[in-house]
């Protein structure tokens, strides 16, 4: 069984993000940079309704228009019935980008408008306008029940009730979705920003009716996901026709406003959650019914009724009585689609908020009710660290004692994720001069997998991450899978171990050096002769596991006249086997922060319910957390490397929300309870917004 | 955007001709192209005024101190000579929007913006302020809008140099036709209560030259406050201004923004003011006195104690 | 001269055209270029350029640029479309998330709000332009050292702003470091390492307080 070394000088260490000097200097060329010779730009054009049949698109003025080179409709027949603003209707690919908007102005769309429904308390109307014609707006029900639920309640010595609702979070990723495709008779090159270049070619290949064999996808940088990114996607087809009509490379990169409606989404939830536990605080019974929407990919049209609303629960506790009702209600604007830890971060906002009810009727300290009931050795663990590093003792105080008008709170939250990983391939390439280059047809969107495979494979040959040429995003390298699920370091630490131990040992072999690493490298790589050794290599067992915790600790500090909250600190303990690239991890850990901080205090997708349209498709009104926005925040990883390699990326941004939401209504002494936090709501809850207070 | 044709001007005179009937004149562009980008509109030339001369000066002044419309807010912003003298003003400038945009939004720009309203900014929206029926705020998504309002748009102002500007009695110097005209601050924006579709009250082909600001005894304060920390519009904000005496204030001026079409003031609340020591049985009086007309809208309630917070803490700022 | 004189761009200002020419000449040659400045001006002035393509040039990185664009084509475009200056980034268009900041005679500025023919006569910097051959500059260095970015979408924007920030103030609090980059966003929330970054350029070097403890060394 494969096992990672016991001295371990890269792997672990704070050594540098191998790419960031060719991010820093501008170098690093994106799917949005790359320029192939006689390239054209694309634009797409967009339904202005949230519904309306079209019967008619007449791309003859935009093909006039001067530097237009193609037009497409996206269904053939220029026939459509579009279920949301912004949903696609055709493609115009022309010289410049004003070509391009001048050719959308002069596309002539026929349609008539239909009624829609875009909020969900609207959708749930039985006069509520349908999304699919022939499917309820709301999916049935899917009930999962343990033990006697009803009987446990009223044998609980405390049950407190509430509601709880989580917004629309949009993933907006800087680099938008799109591509560069260049389609030739050869066959097809795309330059994607994706999450999955096996995914983009699978696409690309069946939409244009091609062999596989013909599709060659490149991401060697890529400007993050998060989740949206995986397939083909309506722009990256739209792009292919378009170069396949221009006879020319079309990069097809979506606009903010595009990226706002179209590309998906996080559900919202409506959560309503009774908990019950006996006078010492042991849970009893949990009922959960909850409700969200997916846009126009949940409601009952969908089988399952799922679309990703559906949250796990009871979240983290496990409670010997429980029953969870959810559904999902469709409305007509842009579809969900995973976003970083898809559910956990709603399932723990509302989870967290009703136990700290709960532990606010027990009288009990909110982490003493958390240690009783939660079943995972490890947080229990990383609760005790993380409560001494942030001052839990010293910090916590009854709920609303604090003395104003600035309220001072904390508050803490759990997380568990999978993170496991398994199926990729690799290749090493060691030449006669001792330089090395390591291929993967991985991603990299800023996680850091590039450094992961330097560090790897620096310490089995001994060398430094520089001296390692890491190769990835081609669907001509080694297969991996896509990166999801935080599973690419799991997937690819084996692979890169097991391709290079091999190549070692096949190094060793070959030129008769015992021992080639280090400072033998290169007199044993001269022993090479004229060609490279190539050795390939593949995941193996026993490098990398499965199943993490994570725990989080928030102060806030809130301004009971004007609702303004400050998050002050952040205290974040997270196990992720062995950790692999601390820099990296750091990285990942403030980054799930600061998008956790977003999600509890800022970013909620707005529909107007007169009109049907998105109200804020850009950055001035769907807003993301500043520099000035984020809090100090202490990080400590606990390396448990006999575990081996488990992803971290996702439950780093799982229980910030829930955090920041208790150390909130810690503060207050009156919960919000609805998300983003937002001054409105916190003097809502204060009872402060009318003219008489 | 739709093509256009772009000139610089070399005169006021010479701006006006070339703006012509369907032109526009172009200063730091940054509220100009973002709308047309959404072609909100759509002029057929853009008239650069950057280099008509004398509009980008400060000038200090006995009796009176002249701001060019063309100083960039980031010199506003960086000036130590207003900085000591009218401190609201500086203070208004350092909250606009970002580094990257104070450094080239000028004066007369900021003045002159346009709605923020998100049902204005919808290029796919025609609303009332647009030439349409109806005001989509009024009976929708309306927590960034106004308590006061004159007519059936609620978009508020969101301009915080009108608010400090206001509260210094500054007055604006506009070039209209072959006439200087000059506008007190109230009336630049009297328009934008009684006319839905304005937003201040400058006429097609109007140039603000300068704003005027006495020379005054009066101390002065501008804060807002915000969704997020920093680049952010104001939910709301307060200038103030007034006479400090032993601590009681005099010849106060209480300016809001953010919360009506118009930088809002209450004769009443300023009137009230006089001789008042400064403390927070007279901040919270005056607020009162402010908010007697206010009418919240389904989701906008949450601004009045906002507005109560800010006349307080710009008041005693006052007294430091 | 004469490259000015065939390439009229709408709006040389007297100040940057003394600046190109250099104002350290004796005072009858100062007197002789002020001359022509004005006619220049002149010239220029009123001039209506457009709505068809026009020829301006543009000073990036210390170097004349050529194009032909139409007035409505923004400084970001006519950078990265039109002269393969693909550092600063296109995320919002709407001067609302600093991924185009570009430097115009030093200052920050967002290269998506304003016109190609407006940045004539100004020295453009771009994160391209920072670097000395294989040496980063102090900011850049500061940013791979500290790890401040991750997927990097947005740090050319912020390098340039700390650029700037730095040339103006160059021993900058936390505070100033992070009102100077307001205009900036990161959504892979690299943060506190940009505010690390930048204060090590400063001068003010940290190390990371992150922790790494072995499980099995815990009670």
């Amino acid at each position: 069984m494969p096992a990672w070394p016991e001295n371990r000088v890269h792997i672990g260490s704070h050594a540098k993000r191998v790419d960031a000097p060719a991010k820093v200097t501008g170098a690093a060329k994106y799917t949005s940079d790359v320029q192939p010779e006689g390239w054209l730009y694309g634009m797409i054009l967009r339904s202005k309704w949230a519904k309306a049949k079209i019967t008619r698109i007449n791309l003859d003025q935009a093909r006039k228009i001067r530097g237009v080179k193609a037009a497409i409709l996206r269904d053939d027949t220029g026939e459509r019935t579009v279920r949301y603003y912004g949903e696609e209707l055709a493609a115009v690919a022309g010289v410049s980008k004003q070509a391009c908007l001048d050719a959308l102005r002069a596309i002539e769309v026929e349609a008539t408008e239909l009624p829609f429904v875009v909020n969900v308390e609207d959708a749930l109307e039985e006069s509520a306008a349908r999304v699919w014609e022939d499917a309820p707006n709301a999916s049935k029900p899917r009930v999962r029940e343990q033990g006697e639920v009803d009987k446990a309640f009223s044998d609980c010595a405390a049950v407190v009730e509430g509601f709880f609702s989580t917004p629309v979070q949009i993933h907006h990723p800087l680099e938008t979705h799109g591509n560069t495709i260049s389609w030739t008779e050869e066959g097809v090159t795309c330059w994607a920003s994706t999450q999955g270049i096996s995914s983009v070619r699978e696409g690309l290949a069946g939409h244009l009716q091609l062999p596989q064999s013909k599709v060659r996808v490149f991401s060697e940088f890529m400007g993050s996901g998060f989740g949206s990114k995986f397939g083909l996607g309506v722009e990256g087809g739209l792009a292919a026709r378009l170069s396949k009509e221009a006879q020319a490379p079309v990069k097809l990169m979506l606009t903010r406003f595009d990226e706002s409606l179209a590309v998906g989404n996080r559900p919202s939830t409506c959560q309503k959650i009774k908990l019950g536990a006996s006078a010492d605080g042991k849970l009893l019974a949990f009922e959960l019914e909850n409700y969200g929407t997916a846009g126009i990919g949940g409601g009952g049209a969908t089988e399952g009724g799922s679309g990703g609303v559906e949250i796990p629960a009871p979240y983290i506790y496990r409670v010997p009585n429980t029953r969870a009702k959810q559904f999902s209600i469709a409305v007509d604007a842009g579809p969900a689609c995973a976003f970083r830890a898809p559910s956990h971060p709603p399932a723990s906002f509302g989870m967290e908020s009703i136990m700290d009810e709960l532990a606010v009727k027990l009288d009990m300290d909110p982490l003493e009710l958390r240690l009783k009931n939660d079943p995972f050795e490890i947080r229990q663990k990383e609760y005790r660290l993380g409560a001494e590093r942030f001052g839990w003792k010293e910090k916590y105080r009854k709920p609303g004692s604090s003395p104003g008008p600035i309220k001072t709170g904390v508050g803490c939250a759990a997380a568990q994720w999978w993170g496991g990983g398994r199926g990729t391939q690799a290749e090493a390439q060691v030449n006669p001069d001792g330089s090395v280059e390591v291929r993967c047809g991985t991603q990299d969107l800023g996680t850091g997998t590039k450094t992961v495979i330097a560090v790897v494979a620096a310490d089995i040959f001994g060398l430094n991450p520089e001296q390692i040429h890491v190769r990835i995003g081609d669907t001509q390298f080694p297969p991996s899978g896509a990166s999801g699920g935080s599973t690419t370091a799991a997937s690819v630490s084996p692979a890169i171990y097991d391709a290079c131990t091999k190549a070692l040992q096949e190094l060793q072999k070959q030129t008769g050096v015992a021992d080639a690493r280090g400072e033998n490298w290169k007199v044993a790589c001269r022993k090479l002769g004229v060609n490279p050794l190539v050795v390939h290599g593949q995941w193996q067992e026993g490098l990398s596991s499965s199943g993490v915790g994570g725990v989080q600790f928030a102060e806030v500090a809130v301004d009971t006249d004007t609702g303004f909250v400050k998050v002050k600190k952040i205290t974040l303990v997270q196990d992720g086997g062995l950790i692999v690239s601390k820099l990296t991890a750091e990285s990942q850990a403030s980054s799930g922060v600061i998008m956790g901080i977003g999600y509890a205090l800022y970013e909620e997708r707005v529909m107007d319910r007169q009109t049907g349209v998105m109200l804020n498709p850009n950055f001035e009104t769907y807003k993301l957390a500043g520099l000035s926005d984020a809090p100090e925040i202490e990080i400590v990883f606990l390396d448990m490397p006999e575990r081996g390699v488990i992803g971290i990326g996702e439950p780093v941004t799982i229980p910030t929300a829930a955090a920041i939401a208790n150390a909130v209504a810690n503060a207050l002494g009156v919960r919000v309870s609805r998300l983003p936090i937002t001054p409105q709501r916190v003097l809502a809850a204060l009872g402060k917004d009318k003219l008489s207070s | 955007m739709k093509p256009f044709q772009y000139a610089t001007a070399t005169s006021p005179a010479g701006a006006r001709q070339l703006m012509g009937d369907n032109g526009t004149y172009l200063a730091g562009g940054n509220d100009l192209l973002a709308l047309m980008k959404e072609y909100i509109l759509n002029p057929k030339i853009l008239v650069n005024i950057k280099s008509l001369p004398g509009l980008n000066k400060i000038q200090p002044g006995g009796k009176v101190w002249m701001i060019g419309a063309a100083v960039t807010v980031a010199e506003l912003e960086d000036h130590p000579g207003l900085k000591k003298t009218f401190p609201a003003l500086p203070q208004a400038a350092a909250e606009i929007a970002s580094k990257q945009i104070r450094n080239v939004a000028t004066v007369g720009g900021n003045l002159s913006q346009h709605s923020r309203c998100w049902y204005f900014r919808q290029r796919d929206v025609l609303c009332l302020k647009k030439g349409g029926d109806t005001c989509y705020a009024r009976h929708g998504e309306n927590k960034y809008h106004s308590l006061f309002a004159g007519n059936t748009c609620i978009s508020p102002v969101v301009s915080n140099l009108s608010v400090a500007l206001t509260a210094l009695d500054a007055t604006a110097v506009v070039q209209r036709g072959d006439k200087q005209i000059r506008m007190t601050m109230p009336e630049l924006y009297a328009k934008a209560w009684d006319n839905p579709t304005a937003h201040n009250s400058l006429e097609p082909g109007d140039l603000i030259l300068r704003v005027e600001i006495p020379a005054q005894d009066r101390r002065s304060a501008y804060v807002q406050m915000s969704e997020k920390s920093a680049f952010d519009w104001a939910l709301v904000s307060c200038a103030a201004a007034g006479k400090v005496q032993g601590g009681r204030i005099s010849q106060a001026k209480v300016v809001l923004g953010a919360v009506s079409p118009v930088p809002y003031q209450s004769k009443a609340a300023n009137d009230f003011l006089e001789g008042k020591a400064l403390d927070t049985d007279t901040t919270a009086k005056a607020a009162d006195l402010v908010l007697e007309k206010a009418h919240a809208h389904s989701q906008n309630g949450y601004k009045i104690p906002i507005v109560r917070a800010l006349i307080h803490r710009t008041l005693m700022q006052l007294k430091a | 001269m004469s490259e000015f004189m065939s390439n009229p761009g709408p709006s040389i200002s007297r100040r940057s055209f003394l600046k190109t020419f250099g104002t350290g000449a004796a005072v009858a040659a100062t007197a002789q270029v002020e001359a022509v400045a004005r006619q220049l001006e002149k010239a220029n002035a009123e001039k209506v350029l457009g709505p068809d393509a026009v020829p301006i040039t543009l000073l990036v990185n210390g170097k004349p640029v050529k194009l032909q664009v139409e007035p409505r084509v923004t400084l970001l475009e006519a950078l990265r479309d039109h002269s393969g200056f693909t550092g600063a980034k296109e995320v919002c268009d709407r001067a609302a998330c600093g991924a185009c900041t570009v430097l115009l005679d030093g200052k920050a500025v967002y290269s998506c709000a304003m016109l190609a023919v407006e940045a004539q006569g100004q020295a453009i910097t771009t994160v391209e332009g920072l670097a000395q051959g294989d040496k980063l500059s102090p900011v850049q260095q500061a940013f791979v050292d500290d790890d401040a970015l991750m997927c990097g979408y947005c740090t050319p924007g912020f390098v340039m702003s700390v650029t700037a920030l730095l040339k103006a103030n160059p021993h900058p609090t936390a505070d100033e470091v992070e009102r100077a980059c307001s205009g900036n966003l990161c959504r892979c929330g690299a943060h506190p390492r940009i505010v690390q970054a930048a204060l090590r350029a400063a001068g003010v070097s940290t190390t990371s307080k992150t922790e790494v403890i072995s499980y099995a060394s815990l009670a």
